[in-house]
Order: structure tokens, then C-alpha cells, then sequence
């Protein structure tokens, strides 16, 4: 195997964004296959820091230095994917997330877009404030999969509501999954707006994120 | 430059002022000049009465020059070392807090029952080979007697269980002086000869008067082998407020003391520069039942107390913390442990001992052990206090970060957030749902879990097949006499 692949693999554990990003240069510039870069390196790097997460040995910060360790690679790396015409390099799922129209908390949603992009789904920020026509503009110029909004005050759940809401209006329903997240937010608010699903953690929202796609390949 | 910056290394607990702990001395030297001490050990009476003592039969009074040239003799320092490697691991002096388990208690908590059972040579090794797992411990007490061996010489038998299954210094009871004589033999076995285990210390002897004010036969004995040895001991009065010294606390440190004095002059008498280490477990006798109280405020207050004179008179201490009147491990014991653990930790006593006793100090249980395990990892990141620079200040981060921003991403902070916080092995700090998907154990369930664990998991560092056999052969030597 190529000794570059360990070198990503370990830029990647040790959360080098730059180093990554350099490695993931010389993947393009030395004509290395960018699939087996991808599969050998990143992914098996992200996949080590994913593992030692669950079990307790890797902390937040470990995990969030990866995941953009990961992103700077991959992000060089995908027209040279895309070109190859393998499906090996395409993500889990994608993903966009953000934070609802007034409300400006970020961390939780942040600690889940590092997350949902450690298990191999490729994770659209739309960043805070953002109203539902935002949401929507941004699923369809990538073909999400999954919509995901967050919310942490009780007075701004209801945009998760009106983002449901404004997809009906648009006969867009069915398109996406919407799923929701937040502080005060409950599995019995998710079932009252008609999302598709709640987590309560960073960890059920990638679990949940997983199923639902397994569910859309069905 | 900053001019007459001062900075905090650490929290700190004082009970006494300077002045307070001088009026405190002061009374102990009025007692042992006007009241003096028994001493029920012709031998050390003359040597007393040689010195300048009055003797009165065996009441001996001491005057006050005497307790100043002793403490003038006396070491300021007392070094301990792991017992395979030699290393030098533990430095009684000044500040320094290390933690370390009870000894002689006649019951422990099978880990695999639950049940209270007779403790036994077996279960000492058993929680030796704990203790040498548990990061925070720092030195053994057996947790435990010997009782399923020849009773007149359990002590040979208690050491060897002991030192088989811990590299950790070890603070050793004995019977009697002869006891400690085959115990140090032993020690200088495992240390490979007198000369190597008088430069590295492995062992403490521990001895103690009975109060209030008297020095037993047994108890001066073992004080006058240690001091000829020149082994490290610990001679600690074990008082109890209203009973067998003054309900005050000012009147149990002062009488206390007297006791330590007294048995420090003859230590330093007998051999001058011998080390040796205050002692004191100062607490008070509950009057409703009796006990003697190992979790009342008072007994934190008097042993926190007792480490401000030590500091004052420079002397290495032994302090006790981590354990409990409750008869099981629960709320109770917790709050015990913790209080007396953070005070201790703060305090500074040197050698801190008692951490897993429970009942009143007549059960181990190795639950709590294991909790106050944690509980000391807690009161150390405390005491290590807040660094204060300009780069734990982090005002160009927070400039970079900027409003609105997070810290989980920088260098910084994956820099600085594993040594600036603690991080549990045992609390549980999980979100509700995995708690819940780990069974909803309580703390003492999980303890339980770690016990096991360790006791079917962790191996000690071995003794080489030779050095183990020159130890049975003394402790066999010592049954064989006491069997004729």
C-alpha cells in the first residue's frame, strides 16, 4: 500500500487540517488513485477516531480537529472522485444542517455536523439564523438527503415547524428527511410538526442520520 | 517586569495561626513538664532520667529543653521508595500530601457477596494487589489482619501478603518489637541488605501510646527498635475528644501532642536523627454511641489543625481521611470520605492513611476504596489551584475565535483541555439515555464492577523467585518458635 495513505490516515487521527490538505495535494499531484486515498486514508483514519470516541478514549475536541482534518482532504479531493466515476468515494449521505430563523446557538449543531461527517455523511453548514427558504435553497442545489435544524429556545422551535411546513407548501415533502435537535426540543415535539426524526445527542443524531438512509435506499 | 507579584501554586486549608499553634506547643510542654507521661518500660525511664527527666516510679516529667533539642534532631524529611525499583516516590515534608489505606480492621466487604467477613491473609493480598492498581494511592496498610495464622506472629504472615502483591511503600503493624525486628529482616530482603533499606526506605513502622498520656511496654518497644533501626515510624496517639482527653479541641490537640512529644524525645533519646513521624488521629467519642468517630467535622477540623503545627514544628505527618462511621457504602460514607479527602488534600498532612475504611474503621470495603480513589483525584486538580499567564489567559485566542465563534477547534484548546480538567473514571457524567442503556448503576454498582475487574485482571509487579523464598523462610522460622 501506499505510504501516503498511512500518512493521511495519521493526519487525519492527529487532526492536521493543513497537513491533510498538503497530503491530499500530493495525492492529485503524484497521479496516486484519489479512491484509494479516500478509502485508505481518510476513512480509515476518521473511522479509528470514531471508534476511540464511542469507547472514551478520544475526546471532542479529537474528534472535531478530524472531522476537519477530513473536510480539507476531501474537499481537494472530490472533483479528481467525481471524475473517476467511482461510486467508492460518494458519501453515506448529505446533509444539510443549520440553525433556525432567530436563533443564533451553534455548538450543538456544530459538534453534530463533526459527528455526522466522522461517520462518512457529507455535511452542508448553513450555519445560524437561517429561515426555511434557506434550508430548502441549499437541499436542493445538492441533493440532500437529510434536512437538519436546530434550535435552542423555546420561542424559536416554532421555525422548525414552519420549515415542514413551507416543504409541504412546496410539494417538496417527500423529497427530504427533516429532522430536528436542540436544548428544548423532545421526540414528542419532532412527532407534533411531523419531522422524521429527533435525537437528544450528537451520537442518536448520526445513528438516526444512518437509518434514515438506509430507509431512502430502500 | 511586575513588581511583587504573588501567585497561588495551590489551595490551601489552615485552621491555626502561627500564634495559635505556639500557645498549642506551649501547653503540651506545660503538661510534660507539670503532669509528665507513664512510661511502663524500666529501660526508657532510665534513659529519660539520664537526660534530666523527673521520675516520679513510672510517671516521668519532661522538661521543655528536652522536646526543643528533640525536635532540634529529628529529621525534617522522611523519604519512601517503591520496593522493586528503589525509586524514591514519596517526599514527607513540607506540603506534600500522599494518600494511603487503613491497617489492622477485623471485617471486610466480600466484593463477590456483598457479606461482612472475617479479613484473612487472603484478603489482605487481595487488597494490596487493589491498591497497587489505583492510580491516586500512594503507599498500603494491610486493610486487613491476618486471623487464619498463628495469632502471636499474623504480623510476619500480614507483611508478606502485603509486599508479594504491592511495590508501594507499606506502614506495617506488628505485634510486638520482635515482630517488627523479623519484619525489617524482611524488608531488608526484598530491599537486598540492611545498608540498601536504611538509603531507601520500603517500610514505616507504626506504633502508638495509649491515651491519655501513657507509653505501653509494646508501644515503646517497637518506638526504641525503630529509632536503633533507623526505619521511618509513625507514632500516632489515637484520641478521642471527652473521653480519653478534654472535650475542646484546643485541649485534645494540646494533650494529643504531649503524647507525640514525649514519644519523639525517647525516639531521638535512643537514637538521635532517627526519622520519625508525628502521628494523630484526633477525633472524638460520640456520646450517644460510643464510637470512635471516623467522620465527625471535628475529626477533619483537629487532624487539619494538627498539620498546621506539624508544619509549625517541621515535622512530617500522618494524617487520616477517606473513611467512614457508615456501615456500608453509601451516602453517607461518600459524604465522610469526601470531606475529610478535600481537607486533607488541602491541609497537608504528608502521609494520609485510613482511605477505604468504613464502620467506624472496623470494615474495609473495597468499594470505597476504589471511590475515594476517584474522590482524591478530584481534591488533587482543586488543589493544584488556576495557572494564571498570558497564555492560560488566552487573549489571542479568544481575539481569534471571536465573538460567536467555539473553542472546540483550536490548537489551544486540545492543548490545555486534558491537563486543565479532571476527568473521571468512576463518576458517571453520561446523558440520561446512555446511562440508562448502561444498566442505571449507581456508583457503588460501577465501584463494585472495578473491584472485580481489578482483582481478576491486575497482576503486581513480581518478587524474584529467590527473594520470596527468603521470606517464607522468616515467616516460617517465626511460626516454628511460636508453635514450641
Amino acid at each position: 500500500m501506499n505510504q501516503v495513505f498511512e500518512e493521511i490516515k495519521q493526519a487525519v487521527i492527529d487532526g492536521d487540517d493543513e497537513l491533510a490538505a498538503e497530503l491530499a495535494q500530493k495525492v492529485l499531484d503524484e497521479g496516486i488513485n484519489p479512491v484509494e486515498a479516500v478509502q485508505e486514508g481518510f476513512i480509515k483514519g476518521i473511522d479509528e477516531i470514531g471508534t476511540k470516541w464511542k469507547s472514551g478514549e478520544a475526546f471532542l475536541p479529537d474528534v472535531m480537529m478530524a472531522a476537519d482534518a477530513l473536510k480539507a482532504g476531501l474537499t481537494l479531493l472530490e472533483p479528481a472522485v467525481a471524475e473517476s466515476g467511482s461510486q467508492e468515494g460518494e458519501p453515506v449521505g448529505r446533509i444539510v444542517l443549520g440553525t433556525v430563523a432567530g436563533d443564533i446557538h451553534d455548538i450543538g449543531k456544530n459538534i453534530v455536523g463533526a459527528l455526522l461527517t466522522a461517520a462518512g455523511f457529507k455535511v452542508y453548514d448553513i450555519d445560524i439564523d437561517q429561515s426555511a427558504q434557506s434550508f430548502l435553497a441549499k437541499a436542493e442545489e445538492v441533493g440532500a438527503d437529510i434536512i437538519a435544524a436546530s434550535a435552542l429556545l423555546t420561542t424559536t422551535m416554532g421555525e422548525q415547524k414552519e420549515l415542514v411546513k413551507y416543504l409541504v407548501e412546496k410539494n417538496l415533502r417527500d423529497q427530504y428527511r427533516v429532522i430536528i435537535g436542540g436544548g428544548p426540543t423532545t421526540k414528542e415535539w419532532g412527532d407534533e410538526i411531523g419531522a422524521d426524526g429527533w435525537a437528544e445527542t450528537a451520537d442518536q443524531a448520526v445513528e438516526l442520520c444512518k437509518e434514515l438512509v438506509l430507509d431512502i435506499k430502500r | 517586569m511586575k513588581s511583587g507579584y504573588v501567585a497561588n501554586r495551590s489551595t490551601r486549608f489552615s485552621v491555626l495561626s502561627d500564634d495559635q499553634c505556639r500557645e498549642i506547643v506551649s501547653a503540651s510542654k506545660e503538661i510534660l513538664e507539670r503532669t509528665g507521661v507513664k512510661i511502663f518500660y524500666q529501660e526508657a525511664v532510665e534513659i529519660l532520667r539520664k537526660a534530666g527527666c523527673s521520675v516520679d516510679g513510672e510517671q516521668v516529667r519532661i522538661p521543655s529543653r528536652l522536646v526543643d533539642q528533640a525536635l532540634r534532631m529529628v529529621p525534617k524529611r522522611v523519604t519512601l521508595c517503591n520496593s522493586r525499583t528503589g525509586e524514591r516516590v514519596m517526599h514527607l515534608e513540607g506540603y506534600n500530601a500522599y494518600f494511603g489505606t487503613g491497617s489492622d480492621t477485623p471485617f471486610y466487604i466480600d466484593p463477590y457477596t456483598g457479606e461482612r467477613r472475617p479479613s484473612s491473609t487472603q484478603s489482605v493480598g487481595n487488597n494490596c494487589r487493589v491498591i497497587d492498581a489505583l492510580p491516586n494511592l500512594d503507599f498500603v496498610m494491610s486493610l486487613g489482619i491476618s486471623q487464619d495464622v498463628p495469632q502471636p506472629v499474623y504480623d510476619r504472615y500480614q507483611y508478606e501478603a502485603m509486599v508479594l502483591n504491592t511495590s508501594k511503600p507499606i506502614v506495617v503493624t506488628a505485634n510486638d518489637a520482635q515482630g517488627f525486628a523479623d519484619i525489617i529482616e524482611m524488608a531488608e530482603i526484598v530491599a537486598g541488605g540492611p545498608e540498601k533499606l536504611r538509603r531507601n526506605p520500603l517500610i514505616v513502622l507504626y506504633a502508638e501510646p495509649i491515651s491519655p498520656l501513657q507509653h505501653s511496654m509494646e508501644s515503646i518497644t517497637k518506638l526504641m527498635m525503630a529509632a536503633n533501626k533507623e526505619v521511618p515510624v509513625v507514632y500516632t496517639p489515637c484520641v478521642m475528644a471527652g473521653a480519653t482527653v478534654p472535650a475542646t479541641m484546643a485541649g485534645t490537640l494540646a494533650c494529643g501532642l504531649a503524647e507525640s512529644l514525649s514519644g519523639l524525645v525517647l525516639h531521638q533519646l535512643t537514637k538521635e536523627g532517627a526519622p520519625f513521624i508525628m502521628g494523630g488521629v484526633f477525633t472524638i467519642m460520640d456520646m450517644q454511641s460510643t464510637i470512635f468517630s471516623y467522620g465527625a467535622p471535628e475529626f477533619h477540623l483537629l487532624e487539619a489543625a494538627l498539620a498546621d503545627i506539624a508544619h509549625y514544628l517541621n515535622l512530617p505527618m500522618f494524617g487520616t481521611c477517606g473513611c467512614s462511621d457508615s456501615k456500608v457504602v453509601d451516602e453517607q460514607a461518600g459524604i465522610e470520605a469526601a470531606m475529610s479527602i478535600l481537607l486533607m488534600a488541602q491541609a497537608g498532612p504528608n502521609l494520609n492513611h485510613d482511605v477505604g475504611y468504613i464502620e467506624y474503621g472496623s470494615t474495609a470495603s473495597l468499594e470505597m476504596l476504589v471511590i475515594c480513589d476517584e474522590i482524591i483525584g478530584m481534591a488533587r486538580r482543586i488543589v493544584r489551584g488556576i495557572e494564571v499567564n498570558p497564555e492560560t489567559l488566552a487573549v489571542d485566542v479568544i481575539d481569534q475565535v471571536g465573538p460567536g465563534g467555539h473553542f472546540l477547534k483550536t490548537a489551544h484548546t486540545r492543548k490545555f483541555f486534558k491537563t486543565e480538567t479532571w476527568y473521571p473514571t468512576l463518576i458517571d457524567r453520561k446523558i440520561y439515555a446512555n446511562w440508562k442503556s448502561d444498566g442505571s448503576k449507581t456508583l457503588t454498582q460501577r465501584a463494585n464492577e472495578k473491584v472485580i475487574s481489578i482483582l481478576e485482571s491486575y497482576q503486581p509487579e513480581q518478587l524474584s523467585p529467590d527473594v520470596k523464598q527468603k521470606l517464607r523462610a522468616v515467616v516460617e522460622r517465626a511460626a516454628s518458635k511460636c508453635q514450641k
